[in-house]
């Protein structure tokens, strides 16, 4: 069966965990241990049922009725399965968030119709991160409908709201869907809800379900193997992924960076030789000769098709914490110190608004000229994911992420 | 229970398998003879050319059945697997959690200084339990074991950032996104050899294993594992029903695993 991959996303109490709970309930998918479990903890916290608690495990997260950490909840539906990823949604937990939600293939944003909760800084943040992710394709859910009378007006309210920075930050229009749901009584999730007759599209997992056939990865193109490194001990056996295009004996090979020719003697795809190797693939590749260098983080492509070596990207980049003068990005493996950084723009993750002026703060985005240390392999994150995008640290501890853009 | 690709899933192993090999200097593995550490072997051999290029610890209680010994000893000749085994000794007055909590850790702990391991792989899945779900595919553990569950590293984009703590150790979860069902699937399509403690005998098998003390087998009549993938996919009681130290009391896994269990 084929497993999508679904991140949830959205202010910290405006229903994630919920949802997801809820969903296993409606679909079958919950053991009656699960649910068991989750009912006396309820009972145990002098609550009615919790959905909630079937995904929190930690003890934390229970009594504190927050999530901590990242989750995965599988729920089968039609011809698919998807894997749901929880999130937390507080601010200080954002490393959390990012970790989990950079495994979606698609994204579902919860928002609270509740007058006092609704669209929050949080809220957008979390779009703008996911879009940074590489995420295309969003299904909004507007939340906790029963708790403002099933009003349209509030679904239209928020639906209006977010509209336009959804598209600002780069969603396209027909990748988009808005549902009113009540994650906690179980509306419009599985089911279409009697309370609002008003809503005449598809039930939230039906919009997921589509949502899902519209998701593209790397487009096909030229080949690129990122290698991890030598077989232990022989250097002319490397081991890598390809992660585009496709591999096959013939003609010649060249290494980035360095643009060195090299000649593939024979191929090994799970211990068995084989002639070609296709995307996704974990390869192990023997050379002609013993190589000289560290390969690590290295790109292998079809002669006269390397990607070319730079020292210096333009990049967008989401700062978690605060970059020193010890910042480097980690590249497909390698450490890579960042000499200089130039700002051309601050970004507001929460409004999508570009200024040449500004400061930069945590939580929020800038796009900026990088000048490394080393050469890196990289292509724009919009070409080929995997050469288009880092991971940031600053003092030894996780600072951000990044996209390249440019050059 | 939901099947997966099975292709994807072993990409995925094997990718986390290789980058633990370049990243770690001593690496090894922990090899319980049940069916999750037994596949984990296969992807290992599959991802380094036919060979299992680390040792694998067995934490011998020596209170483990007869059959799971017998099949340590003909699996690690098959494969030609480097073996370390280590004597744990059962006290008497740990029962339970108490004694999983206690006596697994120490000796792992001993084994693990004593060969200055700095990785270790150990084959759970997310499905087995909501405090397994919460995991990493690389995740640090300090010296003397524990796991900060508050504050795990960030790991996205195939970048797995788990850095030593001095005289810690990481722990690498090649299985983690794998559900019991994927891996009888994989076992019966790359024919792994299984300990036959999960056959039904007598109308009854062992669906997860554990030490002869703690493991509780179930009613069952799946005599293969094609019986067993049928009986999985109408089942609705979870897999380690039969481990009774799951069941003592509210959270004990998560207290388990912050102290360093498996």
């Amino acid at each position: 069966m084929i497993v999508k991959t679904i991140s949830l996303l959205g202010h910290k109490d405006h229903g994630k965990s919920t949802l997801i709970g809820s969903l296993l309930m409606h679909t079958g998918s919950a053991t009656q241990v699960r649910i068991k479990e989750a009912e006396a903890y309820s009972k145990k916290l002098h609550k009615d049922f919790e959905p909630a608690f079937i995904l929190d495990s930690f003890a934390e997260e229970r009594e504190q009725e927050m999530t901590y950490d990242t989750t995965r909840a599988e729920i089968k539906y039609k011809d698919l399965a998807f894997a749901f990823i929880d999130v937390p949604g507080h601010e200080e937990l954002i490393k959390n968030m990012i970790s989990g939600a950079s495994y979606g293939e698609i994204a579902v944003l919860l928002v609270s119709a509740k007058a006092d909760e609704g669209i929050r800084d949080q809220t957008k943040r979390h779009l703008f991160i996911a879009r940074m992710l590489g995420i295309e394709s969003l299904v909004v859910a507007v939340n906790k409908m029963d708790l403002v009378g099933y009003d349209k007006k509030r679904f239209d309210m928020i639906k209006d709201g977010l509209s336009g920075f959804i598209e600002k930050i780069g969603f396209e229009k027909t990748m988009v869907s808005f549902v009113p749901v009540s994650a906690y009584k179980g509306e419009n999730l599985v089911k279409r809800s009697r309370f609002m007759n008003w809503y005449k599209g598809k039930t939230l997992i039906d919009l997921i379900y589509s949502g899902t056939k519209k998701q593209s990865g790397n487009k096909t193109g030229a080949l690129r193997i990122i290698v991890q490194g030598f077989l232990e001990g022989q250097r002319d056996f490397a081991v890598g992924r390809v992660v585009k295009g496709n591999l096959s004996l013939t003609g010649g090979f060249c290494i980035s960076p360095g643009n060195l020719p090299v000649k593939i003697k024979s191929i090994i795809v799970k211990g068995k030789k084989v002639k070609k190797a296709i995307i996704g693939e974990n390869v192990a590749l023997q050379f002609d000769k013993k190589m000289g260098s560290d390969l690590r983080g290295s790109v292998i492509s079809n002669k006269g098709d390397c990607p070319e070596a730079r020292a210096k990207v333009r990049a967008t980049i989401f700062i978690t914490k605060k970059l020193d003068k010890n910042s480097s990005i980690r590249f497909n493996g390698s450490d890579i110190q960042i000499k200089k950084m130039s700002v051309a723009e601050y970004i507001d993750p929460t409004t999508g608004t570009r200024s040449t002026n500004g400061k930069m703060e945590l939580l929020s985005a800038i796009s900026a000229d990088l000048i490394l240390s080393k050469q890196i392999p990289a292509e724009k994150f919009d070409e080929t994911r995997e050469l288009g995008r880092f991971v940031l640290y600053s003092d030894g501890a996780f600072a951000g992420i990044g996209t390249i853009t440019g050059y | 229970m939901i099947k997966q690709d099975l292709t994807v899933l072993e990409e995925r192993s094997i990718f986390v398998l290789r980058e633990a090999k370049q990243k770690f200097g001593k690496v090894a593995a922990l090899w319980s003879m049940g069916k999750d550490s037994t596949t984990m072997l296969a992807l290992a051999r599959k991802a380094f050319l036919g060979k299992v290029p680390f040792p694998v610890i067995h934490i011998d209680n020596s209170i483990d059945f007869p059959e799971t010994y017998e099949f340590r000893q003909d699996l690690a000749k098959k494969w030609n697997l480097d073996l370390i085994v280590a004597p744990s000794e059962i006290k008497p007055d740990l029962v339970g959690s108490a004694c999983c909590g206690k006596n697994k850790p120490e000796t792992l702990k001993k084994v693990m200084d004593e060969y200055g391991f700095d990785a270790l792989i150990v084959s759970i899945r997310r499905d087995e339990h909501g405090i397994r779900a919460k995991e990493r595919y690389m995740s640090p553990r300090d010296k003397k074991f524990r796991w900060n569950y508050k504050d795990q590293p960030a790991e996205l984009w195939d970048d797995y950032s788990s850095k030593l703590d001095v005289g810690g150790h990481v722990r690498v979860h090649p299985l983690l996104d794998w559900n019991e069902i994927d891996i009888w699937n994989y076992v019966k399509r790359e024919r792994i050899p299984v300990n036959p403690l999960y056959f039904s005998r007598n109308g009854y098998r062992y669906r997860s294993l554990g030490c002869t003390h703690c493991t509780i087998h179930i009613k069952s009549n799946a005599r293969t594992v094609e019986n067993i993938i049928s009986e999985l996919e109408t089942t609705k009681i979870e897999e380690r029903s039969g481990r009774s130290m799951d069941k003592e009391r509210e959270y004990v896994m998560q207290r388990l695993r912050s102290l360093g269990y498996m």
